[in-house]
C-alpha cells in the first residue's frame, strides 16, 4: 500500500474518533495522571457507562498529558451536541455526576469545568486561551493529551510519517540540510547543532552505524520526555527513524530508564506498530531503507545521561563516561560510529520533515530556533510541563504560564537545569531563555528542569539537596568528581548546620573550579553549578550561616526555631494535626503552643497554617 | 603507520601515528603525574593528573587520552595545571589513608621498628604493605612534599580475606581500575569491575560473590598491576620490594609457563607473569602456589640413608654410595620411574643411567592420579621386567609397588610416604632453585634460570644424577655445568620427546588446576587450593571437628576495625580470678601456636571474658579467622602480675593498636580507686579507633590522635602526653601498644620526669616463666615478662634488646603466613563447598 493510501485509511479513522455526534471521554492518563487516580476514575467511567447503558454509544480514551499537572485528573467530555469540555480535578465521586449531567443532559458540570477545546464562550475560556497555554507553541507536545497514543492512525492523521515519506526521496544529505537550516540544537542540556552532528556521523565511513535516543530522562523533577514518550510515541520514533536514514545506520537504540513502565510498554506497542505497517524492517516505503529499533532499559543511574555511558551500558557493561576524543559519531556503540540524541530533540526532528525548516526557524530567536519543554516545579501556582518558543523571558513563564509563586510569598530565583545548572536570582526575571542567555548568567539550559523557588527557600541548603543528588549518582571513576561531591556536601552540611567557616567559602570555590575543569564528563564538571551560582547571587545566605548562625529564608532546621503567635492563633488546630512529633498543643479556639524541646523544626506547622500564625526565628 | 611532529613545551616531537599526547611527553623526556595510566592498558582518564593545555582545545584535556595531532601545540607546566593538578591530588589523598606522606613519626619510626610489621594487615600505623614500591606515594612525593589540608572521608571498608591468596584493603583503593581493566583485557569478562556508585563506589565483584565463585582465575594480574597495597599476594606481601626478577619457567605442568621470578636473599617470592597479555598469564597454581611449595616447610633437606626401621641423615658421599650400592646390586632389575615435569636435563640423565643400568625407564604424565591407565602400565611393566629395585624423582606409584622391592631411591625435594619408605632418600632442588631447560607439552624450550637457593643441602637434581653416575663409575657423567648436559642433548642424534600435554587449561580455568605435582598432592603443600576442591590429605578436617565438643565457647566475634577482632568467650575460671593488667594465651586449636593477649574486660557472674586481638601474625590470623559459636582448644590465666591499682593522682593512660582495648581495665580500676583518669589513643587514621565510647565512660577524658590528622591530636600518644603535661600534673604514665610507640613515649615521660609503665610484648611459649623466651632487661636484671610482667617500669627496659628479640624470629613469622592450614580456605571448604556460603564471609 501507498503512504498516500495508508493516509487515508488513518484519516478515516481518525474521522470515526473526531466525528462530533460521537459521545466521548479523554482521561489523561499518563503516568502524572495515574499518579494524580486518572485509572480509577477511569474504572468509574466505565462502570458509569456500563450502568447507564451508554458504554456502545460512548468512546471512552486513555490519552497522554495535556502538561496541566496542577490540574490533574483531567477528564475532556463530548456529548452529542459536539462540544468538548475540559474539567480538570476530576475524582471518582465526580464521575457519576459528570455522566448523568454531561453526557446524557449535555449541561456543563460548571464546579470541575477548565475550558472548552476550539473556541471559547463567554463563561468558560477556550483551551488554547488559558492563561497556562496562550504563551505556549506546541511542536514537541503536539499531538499529547489530543490523540490515543496507542493507536498509530492517529499519530498518521495528525501528520505523522509524511516527513518520512518526503526524507526518503529526498536523499540522506538533503535531510540533514533540512536539519541544520531549521537551526535546530540537541535538547539533551548541550545545544550542539542537531544537522551538524548528524553531519559527522553521515561522514565517518561504516558498514555498521547506529543511532540512540536518549530517554533517561535522571533530573529529579524532570519529566518531559516520559509524557512525550507516553503520550506520543510515534513523533519520537519517527525522529530516530529519519536519524538512522539521515547518518545511514541500520539499527536504532531507545535507551529508556526502567522506572518508566508505562513510556516503554507504548514504545513496544508502536515499534510493533511500525513494522506492521511498514515504517520499520526491510525496503522502508519501498526506498531501499533497512531500519529496525530495540528499547534498552536502563537500571536508574543518572550518569548514563551521558552518551558515552549510556553507550557503555547498552553494551552491557558498568555505564561509565569515557574519554572524547574519539566521539561517538567516529567511535560508538560497540566502536562503530553512532549518533545519540534526545527524546525532544527526535520529536521536534519529526515535526521539522513534516513540516519544513523554515517553519520551525520562525519561531525563538536567531541563535536558538523553535520550542523548548520544561518540566515547572517548585512554588509556583500551575505546575506542569509546559513547551515555549526560545527566548520567551523568564518572567512570562513564571508570572502568565505558571501563575506566579504560590501562596503569595516573593519570588526568590529559578533554578535551571537541575543538578547540573544554576540558579537565576529574581532580579534577573527578564532574562531571555535561550541557550546564550542562560549560560551567561551561569546557567545551562539542562534538559528543561525549571524550579521556582520562593523567599522560604534556603538557597545553601537548596545546593546541598543537589550535591546529595550529584553525590549519590557520581559513577565514581575520575577523582575531582567522586571526591569533590563528597567534599561540597560536606561542606554544605556544615553550613546549614551552623558550623561553617568562611574559609568554607573559598574551600567550595576551590572545589567547585577543580571539578569544573579537571572532571571527566558533564556530570562532574557541572556537579558543583548550584554551588557555585548560588555563591555568586546569594553569598550573603551564606555568610549568614555562617556569621550569624542564621538562615535568612527560615529553612535550615538547625538554625531556626519556630514559635506561634498568640495574636494571630485562632486555635483551630491544624499546625497540630500537621506536627509529625506531636510537640504542638494547646485547647480549642485558645493559641497553640510548641514544645521548643521536641520540635525538630520541619516547618509542617508553618505551612498548615492558614493565618500566618507561626513564626519561625 | 605516518609519524608527524607537534609541539610540547617548546619541544618539538616526533611520534607514531596512535599516540597519545602523554605517549609523546615522554618521548621527549617530559614527565607528567598519573596514576591510572600503565602502558599496558588502554587509556582510561580517571585520575586527572595528566591534565595538559592545548591550543585551541577548550579547557584541560587529559593527555593520556588524547590523540596527539601533527602540529598540535601542548603545554604540560603551567601554574594553572599545577594549581588544578595539586587540587586533583589533594582530593584523591583526602580518600586514601595518607599517613605515610604526613606522618610527623615516619622517619623515627622507620629506625626504630626491628623489621616491617610483621603484621597480615596493611593499615598498621599508615605503613601499608606495598610502602616500599607504592606508585602512589612516588607520584605524590615527585613534587615535593604535598599539602594535603583537605579533611579525610574514609569509607572504613573491611578487610576482605576470604579467597585463597589476596588480601584486600579496598580503604586503600584511589579507583584507578588498573585491576579490573588488567582482568578485562587478559580474560575478555572481567571478574571484577567497580560496582556501586558515589562515595561507595568500589571494586568487587558481581553480586559481591567471593572471588572465588566470581570467574576469577587468580593469575594475580590485578595484585601485580595495582598501584598502591590495596591489592597484595597474601604470601609475599610482607617481605617488601624484590631484589632481583629473573626470566625462566614454571614446571609445575607440562604447560611450562614462562615467568618472572621474582627473589629477595635468595628466597623466591613469587612467580609473576612476564607480560600483562593473555599469553602470559599464570595459573593460581604457578602465580601464588610456587613460591609457597619451594618454601614449604615440607622440603627435604638432607640426604638419609635407611639402616634398619629408621632413615638416618647421611652426608652426601656416605649417601651416593648407599644408594650406588643398592642400584648396582640390582642392576637389570631397577625400573625408573620419572615424572613428566621434569627438566629435559634431569630426563636425558635418568635416562643415560637407566641405560647404563639396563633399567626399564617409564614417564609419568603430571596429570596422572592414582589409577590413572598410564600408571596401571607401568605398574604392569614393572611387574613383568620383574624389578626388584625404584628409582622415583617423587611419590609417583603407590606404597605397595615400593614396598615389594628390595630397594627403593628417592629423589625429591618434598617429604611424602615415598621417601619415607625409601631405602635411600636424596633431597633435591626444584622450581625456583634449578637452571636448565625444559620441553613443554607444545614442544618448545624454555630456558630455567636458578634464582633462590635450594635449602639445607638439597641440590639441583642434574649434580645428584651426576654425581650418582661417578658414583657408579659410569662413563658420559662427567659434566661441570647444566648447559654441558644441555650441549650434549642438542648434539644427541634425535630430539626428546614433549611430555604429554593436559586436557584442561588451568590458566583460564580454575577448575582445571592440576591437582598432583611429581605424585605431591599440591593442595597438602598449599592448603589454600582446596578452596578451589582440589584433593587434600584429611588432615584438616580432623583438625577443624578436634574440639568442637570441649573446649572454650566464642560468645561474640566481630571485626571492630579493620585488622582488630573482638572476641567474648566463656572462660569461668579465667574471669573468677582476672585482675587488671592480666593476660590469657590462647590456642585455636590443639595443633596451634600459643599466644598471649591481654584481659580487656572480664565478668565472674556470667564468667565470660573480652579481649581485642590485633591480626598480625599466623597465629592471631588463625584466631581471627574464628566465628562466634565456634570453640577455642585451650585459654590459660590469668597469667602474670596485675597492676599496682593505688590513687596516684592523675594517671594518664596511653594505648595504640591492641593496646587501645587492653587499658580500659586498667583505666577501670584506677578511676574505681579514685584517680584523675586520663586516655589517650592513637590510630593512623580516624577510621582505625575503636572503644571510645566505653573508655569515656572509665575516664574523666578520652583524647583520640591520628597519625594523619583525621581526628583529634595531630600525632599519637606522644603529642597526648606531651601535650596533657603541659596543662597539668601527671602522676603516673602507662602505655600499652607498639614497642615503637612505648619506647617513644617512654623516652619524653623520662625528661618529663613522670613514672611510667609499659606493657612489655616479647615473644612468649609457656606464659608460666619456665622458658625464657619472654626474656627481657629491666634495670641490668634479667625478667620474665609472663611472671614478672607485663608491666614494667618504663625507664629500666634494655629497649634495643628487646626489639633485637623481638624480631628474631621475623622471617620464620612470615613465612608461617602462608604455611599450615589456611583458615580462609578452610572456611569456605568446610561449611560452603558451592557459591552458598554459610560460613560467615557475608557473601
Amino acid at each position: 500500500m501507498s503512504f498516500a493510501a495508508r493516509q487515508q485509511e488513518a484519516l478515516a479513522v481518525w474521522r470515526v474518533f473526531d466525528q462530533p455526534e460521537l459521545r466521548r471521554i479523554l482521561v489523561g492518563s499518563a503516568t502524572c495522571g495515574r499518579a494524580a487516580g486518572s485509572l480509577e476514575v477511569l474504572q468509574a467511567f466505565r462502570d458509569e457507562l456500563a450502568q447507564a447503558d451508554l458504554e456502545k454509544s460512548t468512546a471512552l480514551y486513555e490519552v497522554g498529558c495535556l502538561g496541566m499537572c496542577y490540574a490533574e485528573v483531567l477528564v475532556e467530555i463530548r456529548a452529542q451536541d459536539g462540544r468538548r469540555v475540559l474539567y480538570q480535578g476530576v475524582e471518582p465521586r465526580h464521575v457519576a455526576q459528570l455522566v448523568e449531567q454531561h453526557l446524557v443532559r449535555g449541561e456543563i458540570y460548571w464546579p470541575l469545568a477548565l475550558a472548552q477545546m476550539g473556541e471559547g464562550t463567554e463563561e468558560l475560556p477556550a483551551f488554547h486561551d488559558l492563561p497556562m497555554i496562550k504563551p505556549q507553541e506546541r511542536i514537541v507536545l503536539r499531538n499529547c493529551g489530543f490523540i490515543d497514543p496507542n493507536n498509530i492512525d492517529h499519530y498518521l492523521a495528525r501528520g505523522g510519517y509524511s516527513g518520512t515519506a518526503r526524507a526518503l526521496t529526498m536523499g540522506p544529505d538533503a535531510v540533514i540540510d533540512e536539519m541544520k537550516a531549521s537551526g535546530l540544537r540537541g535538547r539533551g542540556g548541550a545545544g550542539f547543532p542537531t544537522g551538524v552532528k548528524w553531519g559527522f556521523a553521515r561522514a565517518t565511513p561504516a558498514a555498521q552505524k547506529y543511532v540512540i535516543c536518549n530517554a533517561d530522562e535522571g533530573d529529579p523533577g524532570a519529566f518531559m520526555d516520559r509524557s512525550v514518550l507516553e503520550g506520543d510515541p510515534h513523533a519520537v520514533l519517527e525522529g530516530l527513524l529519519l536519524a538512522g536514514y539521515a547518518i545511514g545506520a541500520s539499527i536504532g537504540y531507545v535507551y529508556c530508564r526502567a522506572e518508566y513502565p508505562l513510556a516503554i510498554e507504548r514504545l513496544q506497542t508502536a515499534i510493533e506498530q511500525m513494522h506492521n505497517l511498514g515504517f520499520l524492517g526491510d525496503n522502508i516505503l519501498g526506498s531501499g531503507f533497512n531500519f529496525s529499533i530495540k528499547v534498552k532499559k536502563g537500571a536508574g543511574a543518572f550518569v548514563c545521561g551521558e552518551e558515552t555511558s549510556l553507550m557503555q551500558s547498552i553494551e552491557g557493561k558498568r555505564g561509565m563516561p569515557q574519554s572524547k576524543p574519539p566521539f561517538p559519531a567516529v567511535s560508538g556503540l560497540f566502536g562503530k560510529p553512532t549518533n545519540i540524541n534526545n527524546v525532544e530533540t527526535l520529536a521536534s526532528v519529526s515535526a521539522i520533515m513534516e513540516k519544513g525548516a523554515s517553519w520551525y526557524a520562525g519561531f525563538g530567536t536567531e541563535k536558538s530556533r523553535g520550542t523548548k519543554t520544561f518540566a515547572l516545579a517548585g512554588k509556583i501556582n500551575r505546575t506542569g510541563l509546559v513547551e515555549v518558543p526560545m527566548g520567551i523571558n523568564l518572567r512570562t513563564i513564571i508570572e502568565e504560564v505558571g501563575g506566579g509563586v504560590s501562596g503569595g510569598k516573593a519570588f526568590k530565583a529559578v533554578q535551571t537545569g537541575g543538578p547540573s545548572g544554576g540558579c537565576i536570582p529574581a532580579r534577573l526575571i527578564d532574562l531571555n531563555v535561550d541557550y546564550e542567555s542562560l549560560a551567561e548568567v551561569g546557567s545551562i539550559m539542562g534538559s528543561g528542569g525549571m524550579i521556582v523557588i520562593d523567599e522560604e527557600s534556603c538557597m545553601v541548603d537548596m545546593a546541598r539537596y543537589f550535591l546529595t543528588f550529584t553525590e549519590n549518582e557520581s559513577c565514581g571513576k575520575c577523582v575531582p568528581c567522586r571526591m569533590g561531591t563528597q567534599h561540597l556536601l560536606r561542606i554544605l552540611t556544615t553550613i546549614t548546620a551552623g558550623r561553617g567557616t568562611l574559609a568554607d567559602l573559598d574551600s567550595l570555590r576551590k572545589i567547585g573550579d577543580t571539578m569544573k575543569n579537571a572532571s571527566l564528563c558533564g556530570l562532574g564538571q557541572t556537579a558543583a553549578n548550584p554551588v557555585l551560582t548560588t555563591l555568586q547571587y546569594f553569598e550573603d545566605e551564606y555568610r549568614a550561616h555562617i556569621e550569624d548562625h542564621a538562615c535568612p529564608a527560615g529553612a535550615c532546621a538547625a538554625l531556626i526555631h519556630f514559635t506561634i503567635d498568640p495574636a494571630k492563633c485562632t486555635g483551630c488546630g491544624l499546625c497540630a494535626r500537621a506536627c509529625p512529633v506531636e510537640a504542638i498543643s494547646g485547647e480549642k479556639k485558645e493559641p497553640h503552643l510548641i514544645d521548643q524541646g521536641a520540635c525538630i523544626c520541619c516547618g509542617s506547622c508553618r505551612q498548615a497554617c492558614k493565618f500566618d500564625a507561626v513564626l519561625v526565628s | 603507520m605516518g609519524s608527524f611532529s607537534l609541539i610540547i613545551d617548546g619541544q618539538t616531537v616526533e611520534v607514531e601515528e596512535g599516540a597519545t599526547v602523554l605517549q609523546a611527553a615522554r618521548r621527549a623526556g617530559i614527565s607528567i603525574p598519573t596514576i591510572c595510566d600503565h602502558k599496558d592498558l588502554n587509556p582510561y582518564g580517571a585520575c586527572r593528573m595528566c591534565v595538559v593545555e592545548i591550543e585551541g582545545v577548550r579547557g584541560y584535556p587529559t593527555s593520556c587520552t588524547t590523540p596527539a595531532a601533527a602540529g598540535m601545540r601542548v603545554t604540560t607546566q603551567s601554574e594553572r595545571l599545577s594549581t588544578l593538578r595539586n587540587r586533583t591530588l589533594e582530593l584523591m589523598f583526602s580518600g586514601h589513608p595518607n599517613s605515610c606522606l604526613v606522618c610527623v613519626h615516619r622517619e623515627a619510626c622507620e629506625q626504630h621498628r626491628p623489621t616491617a610489621t610483621k603484621a597480615a594487615r596493611s593499615t598498621r600505623c599508615g605503613f601499608c604493605a606495598n610502602r616500599e614500591e607504592c606508585d602512589l606515594r612516588a607520584m605524590a612525593l615527585s613534587a615535593g612534599q604535598p599539602e594535603l589540608s583537605l579533611p579525610t572521608m574514609y569509607a572504613a571498608y573491611n578487610l576482605e580475606r576470604d579467597d585463597p591468596f589476596m588480601d584486600r584493603d579496598y580503604n586503600l583503593c584511589v579507583l584507578c581500575g588498573r585491576c579490573w581493566r588488567i582482568c578485562e583485557k587478559i580474560h575478555g569478562k572481567p571478574a571484577i569491575s567497580i560496582i556501586n556508585r558515589g562515595k561507595w563506589a568500589r571494586i568487587g565483584t558481581a553480586f559481591n560473590k567471593s572471588h572465588v565463585f566470581s570467574g576469577c582465575t587468580f593469575c594475580g594480574a590485578c595484585i601485580d598491576i595495582c598501584p598502591t597495597g590495596t591489592l597484595t599476594d597474601r604470601f609475599a606481601r610482607w617481605q617488601g620490594k624484590p631484589e632481583a626478577e629473573t626470566g625462566s619457567a614454571c614446571i609445575l605442568c607440562p604447560q611450562g609457563c614462562a615467568v618472572v621470578a621474582q627473589s629477595k636473599n635468595q628466597r623466591l617470592l613469587a612467580y609473576t607473569m612476564p607480560a600483562f597479555n593473555r599469553d602470559a598469564s599464570l595459573c593460581a597454581l604457578g602465580r601464588f602456589g610456587a613460591a609457597q611449595m619451594v618454601n614449604s616447610n615440607q622440603r627435604t633437606t638432607r640426604p638419609q640413608v635407611r639402616e634398619g626401621e629408621d632413615l638416618i641423615p647421611y652426608d652426601w658421599d656416605a649417601a651416593l654410595k648407599a644408594a650406588a650400592t643398592g642400584l648396582k646390586e640390582h642392576a637389570g632389575k631397577i625400573a625408573f620411574v620419572i615424572s613428566a615435569t621434569s627438566s629435559r636435563e634431569e630426563r636425558y640423565l635418568y635416562a643415560q643411567l637407566a641405560t647404563a643400568l639396563k633399567g626399564q625407564m617409564h614417564l609419568v604424565p603430571a596429570h596422572a592420579l592414582p589409577g590413572d591407565p598410564t600408571l596401571t602400565t607401568i605398574q604392569e611393566a614393572i611387574h613383568g621386567q620383574g624389578a626388584l629395585a625404584l628409582l622415583m624423582n617423587g611419590p609417583l606409584l603407590g606404597g605397595v609397588e615400593q614396598s615389594r622391592m628390595a630397594f627403593s631411591l628417592v629423589i625429591d625435594a618434598l617429604h611424602s610416604d615415598s621417601s619415607e619408605q625409601a631405602s635411600v632418600v636424596l633431597p633435591a632442588a626444584m622450581l625456583s632453585e634449578n637452571s636448565g631447560t625444559f620441553r613443554s607439552s607444545t614442544g618448545e624450550i624454555r630456558q630455567l634460570s636458578a634464582c633462590s637457593q635450594a635449602p639445607g643441602d638439597a641440590r639441583a637434581e642434574w649434580r645428584i644424577l651426576r654425581d650418582l653416575g661417578q658414583t657408579l663409575g659410569l662413563d658420559g657423567f662427567s659434566y661441570t655445568k647444566v648447559e654441558d648436559i644441555t650441549r650434549a642433548m642438542d648434539n644427541a642424534v634425535g630430539e626428546d620427546a614433549a611430555p604429554p600435554a593436559m586436557t584442561g587449561d588451568p590458566r583460564h580455568n580454575v577448575r582445571e588446576l592440576i591437582t598432583t605435582y611429581r605424585g605431591h598432592q599440591v593442595a597438602d603443600i598449599v592448603p589454600a587450593l582446596a578452596a578451589f576442591g582440589l584433593p587434600q590429605r584429611s588432615m584438616i578436617q580432623e583438625e577443624s571437628t578436634a574440639g568442637s565438643d570441649n573446649g572454650f565457647p566464642i560468645l561474640e566475634k566481630k571485626e571492630i576495625v579493620p585488622n582488630m577482632h573482638f572476641f567474648k568467650i566463656q572462660a569461668p575460671q579465667v574471669a573468677k580470678f582476672a585482675l587488671p593488667g592480666q593476660f590469657v594465651i590462647l590456642m585455636a586449636r590443639e595443633t596451634s601456636e600459643r599466644s598471649p593477649f591481654t584481659l580487656v574486660d572480664w565478668d565472674a557472674d556470667t564468667g565470660t571474658i573480652s579481649l581485642v586481638i590485633e591480626e598480625v601474625g599466623r597465629s592471631s590470623r588463625e584466631l581471627a579467622s574464628l566465628r562466634a559459636g565456634d570453640m577455642l582448644a585451650h585459654v590459660s590465666g590469668p597469667l602474670g602480675q596485675a597492676m599496682p591499682v593505688e590513687k596516684r593522682g592523675t594517671v594518664l593512660l596511653g594505648g595504640g593498636c591492641y593496646g587501645v582495648g587492653a587499658i580500659y581495665p586498667l583505666a577501670r580500676a584506677l578511676k574505681q580507686a579514685g584517680n584523675r583518669v586520663i586516655c589517650g589513643i592513637e590510630a593512623s587514621s580516624s577510621y582505625l579507633l575503636y572503644m571510645q565510647d566505653e573508655l569515656t565512660q572509665v575516664s574523666d577524658q578520652l583524647i583520640l590522635a591520628t597519625k594523619d590528622g583525621s581526628e583529634g591530636v595531630r600525632g599519637g600518644v606522644q603529642e597526648i602526653l606531651v601535650q596533657t603535661a603541659e596543662r597539668e600534673q601527671v602522676d603516673q604514665f602507662i602505655a600499652i601498644g607498639c614497642t615503637f610507640m612505648m619506647r617513644m613515649t617512654t623516652e619524653l615521660s623520662r625528661g618529663l620526669n613522670i613514672p611510667t609503665l609499659v606493657a612489655l610484648n616479647p615473644i612468649m611459649v609457656d606464659g608460666t616463666g619456665m622458658c625464657g623466651a619472654c626474656r627481657v632487661s629491666i634495670g641490668g636484671d634479667t625478667l620474665f615478662a609472663c611472671i614478672d610482667g607485663p608491666l614494667f617500669d618504663g625507664h629500666a627496659v634494655d629497649w634495643d634488646e628487646l626489639a633485637s628479640r623481638r624480631s628474631a624470629y621475623a622471617p620464620q613469622e612470615i613465612q608461617a603466613l602462608s604455611q599450615g592450614v589456611d583458615l580462609s580456605a578452610l572456611m569456605h571448604q568446610a561449611h560452603g563447598p558451592t557459591d552458598t556460603h554459610q560460613c560467615g564471609c557475608g557473601r
